[in-house]
């Protein structure tokens, strides 16, 4: 029944996200044919710096669907939603109910804490699993509507590397909620190391190829058909820490 | 296994920072009994329940349910899952509702009573469609209670279980608590500072005061131990000091010499009569009027 519970408790915030990405994923397969008229005009664009030169990039890449696909969906949109909703998804819990006295309710269950904060997590991780693949799978469903086709496999390997990559930011978020009692703090901390991190990788990106948000957009899969399995090893065993860090910091906490 | 009390607590401690909460409590709750847990706010009544409960760890001394550590991990589950709690503010999930908490709950406990779930139901008039947040707190009560009682624990821990509640309220809580142990045998051990409902349903107390018991015992026996001594003088009574053991307090207000005597009143009558009274009145004294001494004289 904590199962039940831990649905409840986050249903919405789940369904909002949900939502929200399969919109964004309809919306990035019917603007490819505007994007594909456009094309012509593109090769005039003069920029200059960082930004000039993702922009040519990303022209690059929308010559083809598939690479179009990747440079707006894996490596924009859903990367970026999908880590919103990994910490908000793993803001809340025990703690944060304290100040309205119902983790005490929670707490005479004779159930142990480890047991609950695993529950909590093994719960959204099952939701952000289904976050980083669901709304992907309606880019191969609906891209013949726009006269063209998109891998299944594609989308399950790009959602696998979203999901053990991105995973760290929902346990980092899960491990702060077992220190701060209220969600926003947890929330906001995890947003701004992604944030920070999401920043520090486009600086250092030519000198160091193996950022954590390359690993999540599966640039490495995308490139070169290669799964990136040392970095998703890595990731997932820092989540996997994370976790046993909150875990242990519940388990010392006096309610 | 009838005389190994339900809850045996040790010299226990429980510091917040610098602060104190519980310091060397010792208490022994026998089974079968209704003991109410006397104190002021913050002495120590909630923060003793949290330690039995496994919400916070003690910073020394023992605590024992149902002779299990209540700070080893795996016997404060089994504690639990042989425990039904009521906290003091009755916060429960207010993102369900009540047919949703009793389902949720009610796996937890092998021993859980469906025929008690649709008594108190009914009792208590709890709709399961209603969401918790949208109860009163009366009615927030009467849940917690159902679903405290309905775990067929053999213990019920509650805190402050009338807190808040009208009189009316208060009356149908108390009676269905007295009506459980005596059909069920449940021990319960609660906390109040109504001093009212303790004297109403306990069996024994505790008085604690700045995380200590002051005071612990049967309720007749105290009441029958406790005796308000009464002197009247001609004049001013006189300054004086008690030498027999059992003086609890002695108060001097112009020609009334009152002593209250824990120990019963012979002990200090003939130093009493001594003094040279003109009348001296031997009189029972009240719960409240043990409480107020008891917790003064710890001033």
């Amino acid at each position: 029944m904590l199962w039940y519970k831990a649905w409840l408790e986050t249903r919405w915030r789940f369904a909002i996200g949900l939502a929200i990405l399969m919109l964004s994923a309809c919306g990035i397969v019917f603007a490819y044919p505007q994007v594909a008229r456009l094309m012509p005009l593109a090769s005039n664009i003069e920029a200059r710096g960082e930004i000039g030169r993702r922009v040519q990039e990303a022209v690059q890449l929308a010559r083809d669907y598939r690479g179009y696909v990747w440079s707006q969906w894996f490596r924009q949109n859903l990367i970026q939603m999908w880590t919103v909703f990994a910490a908000l998804l793993g803001a809340g819990g025990l703690l944060s109910q304290t100040s309205g006295g119902a983790a005490l309710y929670t707490l005479s269950m004779p159930a142990s804490r480890t047991r609950l904060l695993g529950v909590r997590a093994a719960a959204g991780l099952g939701e952000l699993l289904v976050l980083a693949i669901a709304p992907s799978l309606l880019i191969p469903l609906l891209s013949p509507a726009v006269g063209d086709s998109y891998s299944v496999v594609d989308v399950l390997v790009h959602g696998a590397c979203l999901f053990f990559g991105g995973a760290v930011f929902y346990a980092l978020a899960m491990l702060l909620s077992t220190i701060f009692p209220d969600i926003w703090r947890p929330l906001l901390i995890a947003l701004a190391v992604a944030v920070a991190l999401a920043i520090g990788e486009m600086f250092v990106r030519d000198v160091w190829p193996y950022g954590l948000f390359s690993l999540m957009n599966g640039e490495t899969y995308f490139r070169t058909r290669h799964v990136p399995w040392a970095g998703l090893v890595v990731t997932t065993a820092a989540a996997a820490a994370l976790l046993y860090g909150a875990a242990s910091s519940l388990e010392r906490r006096d309610f | 296994m009838a005389d190994v009390p339900v809850i045996d607590i040790a010299g226990l401690r429980k510091r917040y920072g610098s602060v104190d909460a519980v310091c060397g409590l010792d208490l022994q709750v026998p089974r079968g009994s209704i003991y109410g847990f006397l104190g002021r706010n913050g002495a120590g009544k909630t923060t003793t329940i949290k330690v039995l409960l496994g919400m916070a760890r003690p910073s020394g001394g023992a605590a024992r349910v149902f002779g299990l550590a209540a700070d080893a991990p795996d016997a404060s589950v089994e504690i639990r899952r042989r425990t039904g709690f009521v906290s003091e503010d009755k916060e429960l999930f207010d993102f369900m509702t009540v047919e949703e908490i009793v389902r949720f709950t009610a796996p937890f406990f092998p021993r859980w009573r469906r025929d008690l779930e649709e008594r108190y139901r009914r009792t208590f008039e709890l709709r399961g469609a209603i969401r918790v947040k949208a109860l009163s707190r009366g009615m927030r009560t009467k849940l917690a209670l159902l679903l405290a009682l309905c775990r067929g624990a053999e213990l019920l821990v509650l805190d402050e279980p009338t807190a808040g509640l009208d009189p009316a309220a208060t009356e149908e809580v108390l009676q269905a608590l007295v009506g459980h142990v005596a059909r069920d045998e449940t021990t319960i051990f609660f906390s109040s500072h109504q001093i009212a409902e303790v004297e109403q349903i306990a069996d024994r107390i505790a008085i604690v005061d700045r995380g200590r018991a002051v005071l612990a015992g049967a309720l007749d026996d105290l009441r029958e131990s406790f005796r308000r001594v009464q002197l009247v003088f001609d004049r001013d009574a006189p300054q004086a000091a008690f030498r027999a053991a059992g003086v609890a307090r002695v108060r001097r207000q112009g020609r009334v010499l009152t002593v209250i005597a824990s120990g019963g009143a012979e002990p200090i009558l003939d130093e009493a009569r001594a003094l040279g009274p003109v009348s001296v009145d031997v009189a029972p004294v009240t719960l409240k009027e043990i409480f107020l001494e008891t917790v003064a004289t710890e001033e």
